[in-house]
């Protein structure tokens, strides 16, 4: 072979030479298969993270329904009038071009006239004086950059007929830090800009529509604290890669089942890489991911139930009522209805709150992101009692037996009683009651005398069935306990008096909205505790997808009571009397045509020290008296000076929930009717 | 009577080596430039691979007529060449008529083409020290016939240095100094020089790398940047001792800006693999991030080792070997002492420029302006490098036994 011919020369000189050529050829081949074998995947990663930028494709979100299929939150598109950088380097370059030819003329004349001075040519020492520094050519393209696109951007706002102007900083460093994602110059186009765009700007450099997909609740307020709201949130989610250059808006559910459902209405955000140019240009793209969209929701919400709460609430109470109600299907346990007043518009977190609307966000007394029908727990006052007079009918309270209240000593024409030594108020005048006349008129003497009977452990362990004290489990992350005393508490420092408050719904008794509606379907159902329903189903939104929807089943039942119907209907009867008797105070709620049971309560208010600062009005019910389905509960609260009541407050409001249930099952027997 | 063998006219091995790099050369230098706008917007004649063919022709039109001349005609004219070169070399350093490019003087505009003496200093440079080297052995082993050596060798160095051009001045020196060597020099001077010469180079460096201020040897900035950063160190040695932070992190910066070309060469080089990403299909240079101005001359390599990968680079050094060890081939059938150092010149400055070139692509050597003979665009460099092969051809035709 030619190398070892070489060699073996016996030229001493020449065969040195080679030597040292085959040594030379060695090192770069070494040096080579180092570089481009050895190291070539580091490379390779260093190529690519100064050649290809990710950004982070958001998912679609998933639609939120009401149990028709009507829509409560969903995405519009938003078009944003945005710059597309990559496509003036062309103009940018030439700008800078015709600024550094006006440079360097001033240059010529700069340096012609210190020559003129001195009357002689300058030395190279001297010209390097008026030479450009490199921070001065940096700044020189900042500015023609900025010229070229305030150009472009006050062209495009003279065709729209809306002036636009560039904002030189922001746009300055969204140039340095996000070159390959369009830069935003007017935002959330309206149908007639976008219109006016296309067909004015159509050879346009530059500038485009930029398509944006923002969430939109379009009823506006309605059913806000059950949906919640979205906050911003590009980061990354479990199992994803962390590391994007860029990310795109996206947004994560705060409260509300945007929250609980987050993973499922959000879906998997996709990735796009990018490659750039040495200037950070866009030069090819490549959507290696492509975002899964997330699932739709279908709520076991009626809508048309839903805005009759609200409405009725408004109607009553005024736009700063502080009250909620829940209407459930006492068979399924399916919340039909789930309203708190006041509300938050959703779309304001998105869309951002006007000074007005933030201070109303924030208002220490109004407070109205809390969603009062499950997050906050309330004295429920005497719509507790049935729960007392089931206890004691369930260990033999005669339902006629006639008790007499007393009258107060102290105030002629009231009536009291007194618990060891402590006396309690009788809102009834003094006379004789039975068990139904005691519901109708709540009186107080009546169940802290027959709860004293009955005893507090049957009381708790009925309570317990009834799963006060206890979560439902909605997926809303606003849910609140309440108090119900535990066994132990009972049997420690428990006194008379502690049972006499908890037999008119006072004292270490708390509840939610929602847990009475829990609590009075069960009265209504004949005993079985359901499990609230919130949701029905988790489904894809394109079905021919080939995904699975998940469906939540109905009436799931927690516990069931084990009391007799003969206690139940006892119970029925004393509570239809409660609106349907003349003496009842629920009379407001009577809708003809609908048969309704029901209790109103009134509960104290103490703050810290004890002081009494205002009412919580209560009106828990169930109809038809017939064949029940519908468990409606109302709470209103009040601060003093307070003049309301149960009856008063709270019945005209489901009276007006109960004529949207009846409007509704007219219809649904008129357009059954039409069917056949 | 015996009839003569039949013999090869051209050393045809070689020149199949040869025709191999002036493939790749052409076609790399269309992949390197043809990525920018400007240079497809042109009429194909006008285009950059265009011209290197073009030129590729004329080096070898004139290589082939100084293959007609016999090579003792041409050493008889060597110190006339030897002494235009010199002229040219001082010309161009006059600001008139030397034109100014990136910070050095080192071409002669003569309108159709940039002439740049320093190539053709080489070659002269060659003959010259071929003729002068090629007298009797006994005569080199005088101590004034060795300086006079060196001082043949000196001169265009020292020339080419002021220019400034590094890369070519210093290729000037292991020519020279192997041609000594195989013209049979005794051994104690080489050493002597080659120790001395080495003293100094670390001298030098050191001056330039470590010294406090006031003991460092003056060159140009972009020099001292080129060494520093081939040899690891921060700029902010070198910054005033009253330095602000932000004049401090400014240096920083130009030092990344600086050692942005060596990175993106060795970026472009190692993403290449084993087999490459395919001709015209490397993102490095259409991209930019093997700067323009360079990828196409200089950094040719880096642009044929991304595209072809390892098996490229190879196939490269191959060829390159061809042509080295035919050439010594060449010098080993010399018919005489002046063929034989005339050929050796040639093989170590090839070499040397390949070494140069391709080293500091992958970072073995701090990167200076020399050209990769054949595969770089240029029309000196291609001229000068087909000339030198020519010699060889024809010293191989006119070899021993004649």
């Amino acid at each position: 072979m030619l190398v070892f011919d070489e060699l073996k020369k016996n030229d001493l000189q020449l065969r040195l030479v080679a030597v040292m050529l085959v040594g030379g050829l060695l090192v770069l081949f070494i040096g080579l298969w180092w570089v481009q074998v050895v190291s070539a995947r580091d490379y390779q990663s260093h190529l690519e993270t100064q050649q290809f930028r990710t950004i982070r494709l958001p998912a679609v979100r998933g639609k939120i329904l009401d149990r028709e299929g009507r829509v409560l939150a969903e995405n519009h598109p938003r078009y944003n009038l945005s710059l597309y950088l990559d496509d003036m380097r062309g103009p940018f370059d030439m700008a800078f071009g015709e600024s550094l030819k006006a440079a360097r003329a001033l240059q010529k004349q700069r340096i012609a006239a210190a020559e003129k001075k001195l009357d002689r040519s300058l030395t190279k020492a001297e010209r390097k004086a008026f030479a450009f520094k490199p921070e001065e050519l940096q700044q020189m393209r900042a500015a023609a950059r900025i010229r070229v696109a305030s150009e472009i951007v006050a062209q495009v706002g003279q065709k729209m007929g809306e002036p636009i102007t560039l904002d030189a900083k922001k746009f300055e460093r969204a140039y340095q830090t996000r070159l390959a994602l369009p830069y935003p110059i007017l935002p959330n186009l309206n149908a007639s800009n976008i219109a006016r765009f296309q067909e004015s700007y159509t050879n346009g450099l530059g500038a485009d529509l930029e398509l944006q997909s923002v969430r939109r609740y379009p009823l506006g307020t309605t059913a806000s604290h059950l949906l919640g709201y979205l906050q911003r949130d590009d980061e990354s989610q479990a199992g994803e890669d962390p590391d994007f250059n860029y990310r795109l808006p996206d947004y994560r559910g705060l409260v509300g089942v945007e929250a609980g459902f987050d993973a499922e209405l959000r879906g998997h955000a996709g990735g796009e890489s990018v490659q750039v140019n040495n200037l950070g240009y866009r030069q090819s793209e490549n959507i290696w991911s492509q975002p899964a969209p997330g699932q739709n929701l279908v709520l076991t919400i009626d809508l048309d139930l839903q805005t009759a709460a609200e409405a009725a609430m408004v109607r009553h109470q005024g736009a700063e009522a502080r009250a909620a109600v829940v209407v459930l299907d006492v068979r399924s346990g399916d919340v039909l209805a789930m309203a708190s007043s006041p509300t938050v518009n959703p779309n304001d977190f998105i869309e951002g709150f006007t000074p007005a609307a933030m201070a109303r966000k924030d208002d220490e007394r109004l407070r109205p992101q809390i969603n009062r029908a499950t997050h906050e727990n309330y004295a429920p006052g005497s719509i507790f009692k049935p729960v007392i007079a089931l206890a004691a009918l369930e260990s033999g309270l005669n339902p006629s037996r006639i008790f007499t209240v007393q009258a107060d000593p102290m105030k002629p024409g009231h009536s009291c009683i007194y618990v060891g030594k402590r006396k309690i108020e009788d809102t009834v005048l003094p006379g004789e009651y039975d068990l139904r006349r005691a519901i109708m008129r709540s009186s107080n003497s009546y169940f802290i005398t027959n709860g004293l009977l009955t005893g507090i452990d049957k009381i708790i362990a009925l309570a317990e069935k009834f799963h006060f004290g206890d979560l439902a489990g909605l997926p809303t992350r606003q849910e609140t306990k309440g108090d119900l005393p535990s066994l132990k508490r009972i049997h420690s420092g428990w006194r008379e008096g502690d049972t006499a408050n908890v037999c008119i719904g006072q004292g270490e008794v708390s509840v939610t909205p929602l847990q009475m509606a829990v609590a009075y379907a069960a009265l209504a159902n004949g005993g079985k505790v359901l499990k609230p329903r919130l949701v029905a189903r988790v489904g894809p939104q394109d079905a021919s997808l080939g995904q699975t929807a998940t469906n939540f089943p109905a009436g799931v039942i927690r516990d069931q009571l084990g009391v007799s119907l003969r206690s139940l209907g006892i119970l029925y009867n004393a509570m239809l009397a409660e609106t349907e008797d003349p003496e009842g105070t629920g009379h407001p709620a009577v809708v003809p045509g609908l048969r309704i049971c029901g209790k109103t309560g009134t509960a104290q208010v103490q703050d810290a020290a004890n002081r009494l600062t205002g009412y919580n009005y209560w009106f828990a019910s169930f109809a038809p008296f017939e064949n029940p389905r519908f468990a409606v509960v109302v709470m209103v609260q009040m601060d003093l000076p307070a003049s309301g009541s149960g009856g008063k407050t709270c019945a005209p409001i489901a009276h007006d929930i109960y004529e949207a249930i009846l409007k509704k099952q007219i219809a649904a027997t008129r357009t059954l009717a039409t069917l056949k | 009577m015996f009839t003569p063998v039949p013999r090869e006219k051209f050393d045809k091995l070689q020149l199949a080596a040869l025709a191999g790099l002036m493939c790749l050369g052409a076609a790399f230098v269309f992949s390197a430039t043809m990525v920018s706008p400007v240079e497809i917007d042109k009429a194909w004649f006008a285009q950059t691979w265009f011209r290197q063919v073009v030129w590729y022709g004329l080096g070898t039109g004139v290589a082939a007529a100084l293959c007609v001349l016999d090579y003792h005609t041409l050493a008889r004219w060597s110190f006339v060449a030897y002494w235009a070169a010199i002229l040219c070399l001082v010309a161009v350093l006059i600001p008139h008529i030397g034109s100014m490019r990136f910070g050095a003087r080192r071409w002669i505009d003569l309108g159709f083409f940039q002439f740049q003496p320093s190539e053709f200093a080489k070659l002269a440079f060659i003959l010259a020290g071929a003729n002068f080297l090629s007298r009797p052995v006994d005569e080199l082993k005088q101590m004034g016939v060795f300086w006079q050596g060196i001082g043949l060798m000196m001169l265009p160095f020292v020339l080419i240095l002021k220019e400034p051009d590094l890369g070519s001045a210093l290729v000037l020196l292991p020519t020279g100094l192997v041609m000594m060597f195989a013209a049979g020099t005794p051994k104690k001077y080489l050493l002597r020089l080659v120790g001395g010469v080495g003293l100094l180079a670390v001298l030098f460096l050191s001056s330039i790398l470590f010294a406090p201020e006031g003991w460092r040897v003056p060159i140009e900035p972009y020099q001292r940047n080129r060494l520093l950063i081939y040899f690891g160190r921060d700029y902010t040695h070198f910054a005033p001792l009253n330095a602000t932070p932000a004049e401090l992190q400014r240096l920083q910066q130009r030092q990344l800006d600086d050692a942005y070309n060596v990175r993106q060469a060795l970026i472009s080089v190692g993403s290449g693999g084993l087999m490459g990403k395919g001709w015209r299909q490397g993102t490095q240079n259409a991209l930019g991030y093997l700067p323009r101005a360079v990828a196409h001359n200089d950094f040719i390599f880096s642009v044929i080792a991304e595209e072809e990968g390892f098996v490229g680079s190879v196939l490269i050094l191959a060829l390159y070997a061809v042509v080295l060890f035919t050439g010594l081939r060449i010098a080993g059938s010399a018919r005489d002492r002046l063929g034989k150092l005339v050929a050796v010149g040639v093989v170590t400055l090839l070499f040397s420029h390949v070494f140069i070139n391709i080293g500091m692509n992958i970072r073995i050597m701090p990167v200076t302006g020399v050209p990769l003979p054949l595969l770089s665009y240029g029309g000196s460099s291609v001229l000068g490098s087909l000339i030198a092969v020519g010699l060889m051809q024809n010293i191989y035709i006119h070899r021993r036994g004649y």
